[in-house]
């Protein structure tokens, strides 16, 4: 099946290895990946606190591009670019003066034909058809992740219907399950973890992954996994500060989704580039016999 | 907070407040008080003022407390507010029409790096068409920095150069920094609609 890719640019910088594993995963589970054309910033939270024009023009102009392509779907793995092309998709279809004047400047038009997808709305769909029942070279056993989910994939800024419950969201936890790992119950899931203040407020985010840490710990988990990039990055690479300042216990690794996914389906981790993760990620699979 | 008895002219507050709400598109006046919102913002710990109290400066018409208070600044955008109000408030929206209001009159913001941050993205995203990591921090530290000498003096500067050092380091042996720079091709369109954006 066809699809179009948003990477967005934490996944063409920093969070490279995330691309890069998307793209190993979704081939092996059948998608077809076709990068959004010449794709430019979706302008994140930093648009939405400046500028309320920007903030919907500037995923505008991505959709726009992927309406042109007469292909049905969008897939986007970052949770912050998924939900400002999402709302700004929504905005725009109950704006039409608005809609006029972004078009105006854009050499393809917005027609709000694409469907948006975040990245875990897929892999929990093709889970839920009983996809991974037969498609995996092993089973996660051993492997007890805290789901996080953070809050740009499951909260948006203005009134949406969700196909989920906002307060606890079960998609990632049918995943691993089906996967053969067992996720713990916790109470941190959807709790923000301040991904954009841990550069210019660290002592606040900082505050609030101590919370996440030490619940997860508190419940028996291994490790987390979660689906977004700036999730990932904050909680993996500040882990080791938190808890020396808090005195809790860890650090536990923080994988992707799609990293359990490729080592199910028996891809090597280096592949996948889990060796590039802050807290040392490979000795955990190892332990359990997973890679 | 603001204890003292509140002056105001009514024509005063109700152009603040309708101000606020057309902007924010947030019907403030539908709130009742009842604080589900303040249960569950994750900086309230932090910024003394909850989503509720800011409603409430709004509209009574305290327009400076409404604008320096830590909550307007501190606020991650985690939605939490508004997915829990039962009158569909979305005080981040809020939130961030007020950052706008006081960047447009030119107000010292009063979490300064905050905006610095939130500026320097937005400066790389108008330059390539995509953030250039590197280029991002290097705006945002030569703007925070400044900021920084004239409250804190050049220790303050090396502080937080320090702690951007270290996770570069950490981040350069984790193969996780990118040095080359990415620029899109349509960015024409980009830039005619950052001066569209300028002109409102
Ligand atoms: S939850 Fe809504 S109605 Fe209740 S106090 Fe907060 S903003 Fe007002
Ligand atoms: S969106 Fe802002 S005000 Fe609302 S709960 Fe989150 S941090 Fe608090």
């Amino acid at each position: 099946m066809e699809i179009i890719y948003y990477p967005g640019c934490t996944l063409d910088a920093s969070s490279k290895l995330y691309d890069v594993q998307t793209r190993i995963v979704m081939e092996k589970m059948g998608f077809s990946l076709r990068e959004l054309e010449d794709w430019s910033c979706c302008g994140a939270t930093s648009a939405s606190k400046t500028d309320e024009f920007l903030a919907v023009a500037l995923p505008a102009r991505n959709l726009g591009i992927a309406d042109a392509t007469g292909l049905g779907e969008i897939v986007i793995p970052c949770s912050s670019c998924y939900s400002r092309m999402l709302v700004s998709q929504k905005i725009l279809a109950k704006n039409a003066a608005l809609k006029d004047r972004i078009n105006s400047e854009l050499t393809k038009k917005v027609q709000g034909s694409i469907k948006i997808l975040n990245i875990l709305e897929l892999l929990a769909t093709k889970s839920r058809e009983g996809f991974f029942a037969e498609k995996l070279s092993k089973k996660l056993e051993g492997l007890k992740p805290a789901c996080y989910y953070g809050c740009l994939q499951t909260r948006f800024p203005i009134d949406m219907e969700v196909p989920y419950d906002v307060e606890n969201p079960q998609g990632m936890e049918d995943v691993c399950v089906a996967l053969g790992a067992a996720p713990v119950d916790w109470s941190y899931k959807t709790d923000c973890c301040g991904a954009s203040a841990s550069v210019n407020d660290s002592e606040l985010s900082f505050r609030l992954m101590s919370k996440i840490i030490q619940d997860a710990a508190a419940r028996g988990a291994n490790c987390f996994v979660t689906t977004c990039p700036m999730c990932q990055l904050n909680l993996d690479a500040y882990q080791n500060q938190i808890i020396q300042k808090y005195g809790l216990p860890g650090p536990l690794p923080v994988y992707f989704l799609t990293e359990f996914i490729g080592i199910a389906m028996g891809v090597s981790p280096y592949d996948l580039q889990i060796d590039r993760h802050f807290v040392e990620s490979i000795s955990l699979l190892k332990e359990l016999n997973l890679i | 907070m603001a204890t003292d008895i509140l002056k105001f002219t009514q024509e005063q507050t109700a152009t603040f407040l309708k101000e606020v709400s057309e902007r924010s598109g947030q019907n403030l006046q539908a709130c009742y008080q009842c604080r589900r919102c303040a249960a569950g913002c994750p900086v309230a710990d932090d910024t003394g003022v909850t989503p509720d109290r800011l409603i409430r400066m709004i509209v009574m018409g305290d327009r400076d407390q409404a604008s320096n208070n830590l909550l307007v600044w501190k606020c991650v955008s985690c939605y939490t507010c508004g997915t829990r109000c039962p009158n569909n408030i979305h005080t981040a929206r809020i939130n961030e029409t007020l950052k706008q209001m006081a960047k447009e009159k030119s107000l010292q913001p009063l979490d300064v790096k905050i905006a610095a941050f939130h500026g320097a993205f937005m400066k790389s995203a108008s330059h390539f068409g995509r953030i250039n990591e590197m280029e991002f921090m290097g705006l945002y530290e030569i703007k925070a920095s400044g900021e920084e000498m004239k409250r804190g003096g050049l220790s303050a500067v090396i502080a937080e150069m320090m702690a951007q050092a270290k996770l570069g380091i950490e981040m350069m042996k984790r193969k996780r920094m990118h040095f080359g720079f990415s620029r899109i091709k349509g960015m024409d369109e980009i830039k005619r609609l950052f001066n569209r954006a300028g002109k409102k």
